[in-house]
């Protein structure tokens, strides 16, 4: 099943088109990653997956359900965490997880319970000061549990990452694989490298629209070309391999591309071999996703 | 029923942290205890004025004060305590809307009535209890020094110049949904009430607006009878009422 369906999403702002029928699935139990470049309208799409602006067109649904701007019940599936989340500054982090809960009409036994787990996971466990002197890290963590407070079908995270320094980031990123058996993760973000790291699925927004989209691994295989290089120790043996094989491409002073498989490597191999040059390192070409997305955009 | 308690328990906590309560609190009890003083002062400073105003031609008789004197320095004050109230609770709302607070409420399934009849409900909460805290000092020290019955319809008179604040509160409410910024709910909130006010100078429209129960000092000296502002109550009763209830579409048609 599909936690989240989008269909041909439209929005403007004044006369700016931020969307152009946006089409989107995220299968549940997925860690999906919603790439696009700064102003691209990821915020813009995710605030309308939660009925907080009104799409000029198209349709969402999540977990099956139709969504509706203003009063939004589909909103019980979802825990939501903003960019920079912003709490009440003058509660501490259990007081605002037991209003989150009541304002769910959680059972507050329930609530006591899941706040605990939730702050331990997030490591505010012993936390018991208020809110307001929180650094940036410690409040994308409470953002996390707050949203995972109702144990949500999915969790939509904006750019939870960008604004943490490489320990916190990691920290994020390593409590999002930790949900991700129970909880369906959205998150967007223009670090690719995160994505490679903890998703399982991608798509990429260009344009007002999605211009690639599918299972991280699949794109990366359809996306594979037969390349390899070889790195040479001085220029003068990148001359002898660039000679002996007329069609393969210099690239940089003595590193030479050629294109081909398998066979190729060892017809090259053993040229190198029988010719005894000295040989740096010889690599496969790895496709990246940033590859990827930079021949879409292209 | 305990969603919309969660989120008025919330705006309790706010204002008592957040030092709103120890300042109203402060700025009305000193209120209710400077409208006696002043009365019992008067006598005092026209003594020491005596003196230069005899110079100058002027010669100051024997002044009486009495509990009126110090009701009429009630109503006299009581704008400014008012005004305030509107500033501190200005950015209620648009506090919230810029920092982004309230959209996470909202994305955690608070419906958005709750939030307007929460916060209408502490701000006029709040506003009576100061109101009744001034109200029960003046009252308190006038019954210690003078005598209270001599203000005739008393009673009258506080609860019409109370209802005026619950009609303010209600437009603060009203516009803090309608406006981004504290600016434009001050704006809309004191404009409604000049436009009250300029409206009031046509005599025959004076007795049915909000800014009529303003002058209900007149009621302290038997001047005007309390019925006469039977009108203008309930214009402003359902005013208050509307506002608000107007305010709970506005909010939910809002892009947060």
């Amino acid at each position: 099943m599909n936690v989240l369906e989008i269909h041909s999403l439209e929005k403007r702002f004044g006369d700016k088109r931020v969307l152009c029928g946006l089409d989107m699935i995220v299968p549940e139990g997925s860690v999906f990653g919603f790439v696009g470049r700064n102003g691209a309208g990821k915020t813009t799409t995710m605030k309308s997956v939660l009925g907080l602006l009104r799409p000029d067109g198209g349709e969402i649904f999540v977990a099956g359900e139709a969504v509706k701007f203003g009063q939004t019940p589909t909103n019980r599936h979802i825990g939501y965490l903003p960019d920079v989340p912003e709490f009440y500054a003058f509660m501490t982090p259990r007081e605002y997880l037991q209003l989150c809960g009541e304002c769910m009409n959680m059972e507050e036994k329930e609530i006591r319970s899941r706040s605990e787990e939730l702050l331990e996971l997030v490591g505010l466990g012993s936390e018991n000061h208020r809110i307001k002197g929180f650094s940036r890290g410690m409040k994308q963590r409470l953002g996390v549990a707050q949203a995972l407070l109702g144990s949500p079908k999915l969790l939509i995270c904006d750019e939870p990452t960008s604004a943490l320094d490489p320990i916190g980031r990691r920290e994020i990123l390593d409590v999002l694989i930790s949900v991700r058996e129970r909880t369906t993760v959205l998150f967007s973000t223009h670090v690719l490298s995160d994505v490679e790291s903890i998703c399982t699925d991608v798509a990429l927004l260009e344009g007002g629209r999605i211009a690639m989209q599918g299972a991280v691994s699949e794109l990366k295989r359809a996306g594979r070309r037969e390349e390899f290089r070889a790195e040479m120790l001085v220029a003068d043996s990148a001359e002898e391999l660039l000679e002996a094989f007329p069609d393969a491409v210099r690239e940089g002073r003595v590193t030479v591309a050629f294109s081909g498989g398998e066979e190729r490597i060892f017809e090259v191999l053993s040229f190198i071999g029988a010719n005894k040059l000295p040989l740096r390192k010889i690599e496969r070409a790895e496709t990246s996703l940033e590859s990827l997305f930079a021949e879409v955009i292209k | 029923m305990r969603v919309f308690l969660a989120f008025f328990k919330k705006e309790l906590l706010e204002s008592a942290r957040s030092g709103k309560f120890l300042i109203l609190g402060i700025l009305f009890f000193a209120f209710g205890v400077m409208n006696p003083a002043i009365a019992k002062l008067t006598p005092w400073m026209m003594e020491m004025l005596a003196e230069e105003l005899a110079a100058s031609g002027m010669t100051v008789g024997e002044v009486a004060v009495d509990a009126l004197t110090s009701w009429t320095q009630f109503f006299k004050n009581i704008p400014m305590a008012l005004i305030a109230f509107v500033f501190l609770y200005s950015s209620s709302f648009t506090k919230e809307y810029e920092s982004g607070t309230l959209v996470l409420m909202l994305t955690r399934g608070l419906a958005r009535r709750n939030v307007v009849l929460a916060k209408a409900a502490v701000m006029e909460l709040v506003w009576s209890a100061g109101y009744f805290l001034c109200f029960g000092v003046t009252y308190g020290y006038n019954a210690y020094y003078w005598d209270n019955s001599i203000a005739v319809e008393l009673m009258p008179a506080v609860m019409n110049w109370w209802l005026f604040g619950v009609f303010t509160v209600a437009l603060l409410i009203l516009f803090s949904t309608l406006s981004r910024n504290s600016g434009g709910v001050l704006l809309g909130t004191g404009g409604c009430v000049l436009v009250s006010y300029l409206v009031s100078m046509i005599p025959k429209a004076a007795k049915y607006l909000p800014t009529a129960l303003m002058n209900s000092a007149q009621l302290l000296t038997g001047v005007e009878k309390a019925d006469e502002y039977t009108a203008a109550v309930i214009i402003t009763a359902a005013a208050s009422v509307i506002c608000i209830a107007l305010a709970v579409p506005i909010l939910d048609k809002k892009q947060i």
